[in-house]
């Protein structure tokens, strides 16, 4: 595997059988249809649910009301797009470019893009402020850097790693945390006004995919190839659980609802298997296979609730999960 | 493919077994050395791999593999206070990560000389070629992390040169190395030498 060059999250599931078959699944209520301008392997939901990213099949990338089906932003297939995400509010896009590059547009209005050269190697991770006045940005193998997007881009703190990269990070719900997962396998959580680094976990031996807050903000629960999901104290860092999960990879974590419930992306790691989702609860350990009659290739959590989507020949249809 | 690897130089039938003395020999008489270039890390590197220098398990399939080279600063200087980790999938193109079969931590001898003896790693479906992962650290250094790449890799045609860019993630024509074969034909062993260079911190 991967390489991290897969964009992750929905972003990285793979359409692998032709879909003739409507979702029925139960706990599933279709909530919009949405034309698509191009052929679409992956999608993004914006966490305001007005719009999609839709990732084409010629890799660009388009945002897509949801509305009116209008497409309201291109990036085209010469930018080499890596990665990708909306700020919390949905109000904001980043895009991560193979050269470094960060671009961060408006969803809609006309405030002013910004474009700069955040490093000289491909951006792996993307992850806006709580309240998008700045930006996390991860490129390959280097320290996390943090981007101050009040004026022009301006670099205002780098991150901690013995080696390797920011693979992934999360900011705690009431935005005071910001915790990091590191090529060097450790786990790290830093003060969001200072960027002073407070507390890691070395507790693993294998890097970690994927990073989250309970909704709560209690714990943060830790994913990846390892055998178990890990739960720490947020306040402390200190080692609460080892959780069973699937024999396959977390490489993605989506924490939504009040009652510990996340959807959890699994990937076999070496491409052999299709991806698949899971319904997880952090208070129970259970957790349920989110299966539809056809393969779901997009999401996000819109409002704490957890939206789905699937390409039906030149149509997407999204599903809310209730 | 062997034989066309073999005609363009991409694999090598060793007819002595001086060739990489020679080549050593060649790359002592240098001083400043240009340091290997980065690759990244990949994300299934592990911590804490046991020290041993034979990857293999007796009955593992796969081409017999045996890496061995020198660890230098940029400066020319042997480096055996440095810390090799190295690890790789099996021959089906899987990585360990339950356990630390194919993996390593490796710490030079007294004249910075390394070596393992493993199997040529598999393919599998997200990278394109065959390759083993590198994280080497010394005191007063970068740390560095690549990956060493096999000129007789299928994906190459026997040409790297022309064709090393097939895969997107080889930042440098440099990480794919020569093989040389050895051995007779019923226990033939891929040699290969991959020295390391690491810049000042």
């Amino acid at each position: 595997m991967p390489n991290k060059i897969a964009l992750r999250a929905w972003t990285l599931l793979l359409l692998l059988t032709p879909f003739v078959q409507p979702v029925k699944s139960l706990g599933m209520k279709s909530t919009a249809t949405v034309a698509l301008p191009c052929e679409s392997p992956q999608q993004l939901i914006s966490p305001a649910g007005d719009q999609v990213a839709l990732r084409c099949k010629d890799h660009s990338v388009r945002l897509v009301n949801v509305s009116s089906g209008a497409t309201q932003h291109t990036f085209g297939t010469e930018l080499r797009i890596n990665q990708y995400n909306y700020s919390r509010d949905g109000r904001w896009f980043a895009v991560g470019l193979w050269d470094g590059t960060v671009e961060v547009v408006p969803t809609s209005g006309t405030a002013e893009p910004k474009r700069w050269q955040s490093d000289s190697r491909r951006i792996e991770t993307l992850e806006f402020f709580p309240d998008s006045s700045g930006i996390v940005v991860g490129p390959l193998d280097r320290p996390g850097q943090i981007w101050d997007l009040r004026g022009s881009p301006k670099q205002v703190a780098t991150l901690h790693s013995d080696f390797g990269g920011l693979g992934a990070c999360a900011f705690s719900p009431d935005g005071k945390l910001l915790l990091t997962a590191d090529g060097d396998t450790v786990v790290r959580f830093y003060d969001a006004a200072t960027w002073k680094m407070l507390r890691e976990y070395r507790g693993l031996t294998l890097e970690t995919f994927a990073v989250a807050f309970t909704t709560d903000g209690k714990r943060a629960v830790i994913g990846g190839p390892d055998e178990h999901i890990t739960v720490l104290d947020s306040a402390t860092g200190a080692e609460l659980q080892k959780l069973p999960k699937d024999a396959d990879m977390v490489q993605q974590l989506f924490p939504f609802g009040s009652d510990g419930e996340a959807v959890i992306l699994y990937t076999d790691g070496d491409g052999k298997r299709p991806p698949h989702q899971s319904i997880w609860n952090a208070n129970t350990a259970k957790s349920v296979p989110l299966t539809a009659e056809r393969p779901l290739t997009g999401g996000g959590i819109v409002k704490g609730k957890l939206w789905v989507c699937s390409p039906r020949g030149k149509v997407l249809d999204i599903w809310v999960y209730e | 493919m062997l034989e066309k690897c073999v005609a363009l130089g991409a694999v090598t039938l060793a007819t002595s077994a001086s060739l990489s003395a020679i080549a050593r020999a060649w790359d002592a008489a240098e001083t400043k050395r240009k340091p290997t270039p980065f690759c990244e890390l990949g994300p299934f590197y592990k911590r804490d791999a046991p020290h041993v220098s034979v990857l293999r398990a007796p009955g593992d399939p796969g081409m017999p593999l045996s890496v061995a080279g020198t660890v230098y600063s940029a400066s020319g200087e042997i480096l055996p206070n440095a810390k090799l980790e190295v690890w790789q999938t099996d021959h089906f193109g899987h990585y360990d990560n339950a356990g630390y079969h194919f993996r390593t931590g490796l710490q030079p001898d007294p004249k910075s000389n390394y070596g393992f003896e493993s199997v040529l790693p598999g393919h599998y479906p997200d990278r394109v070629c065959q390759h083993v992962h590198y994280l080497v650290t010394a005191p007063g250094h970068k740390p560095l992390t690549t990956q060493l790449y096999f000129a007789s890799d299928p994906v190459f045609e026997g040409d790297p040169d022309k064709n090393f860019s097939r895969d997107p993630l080889i930042t440098s024509r440099e990480l794919v190395r020569p093989v040389i074969l050895k051995g007779d034909p019923q226990q033939m062993v891929a040699a290969v030498v991959f020295d390391i260079v690491l810049e000042k911190a």
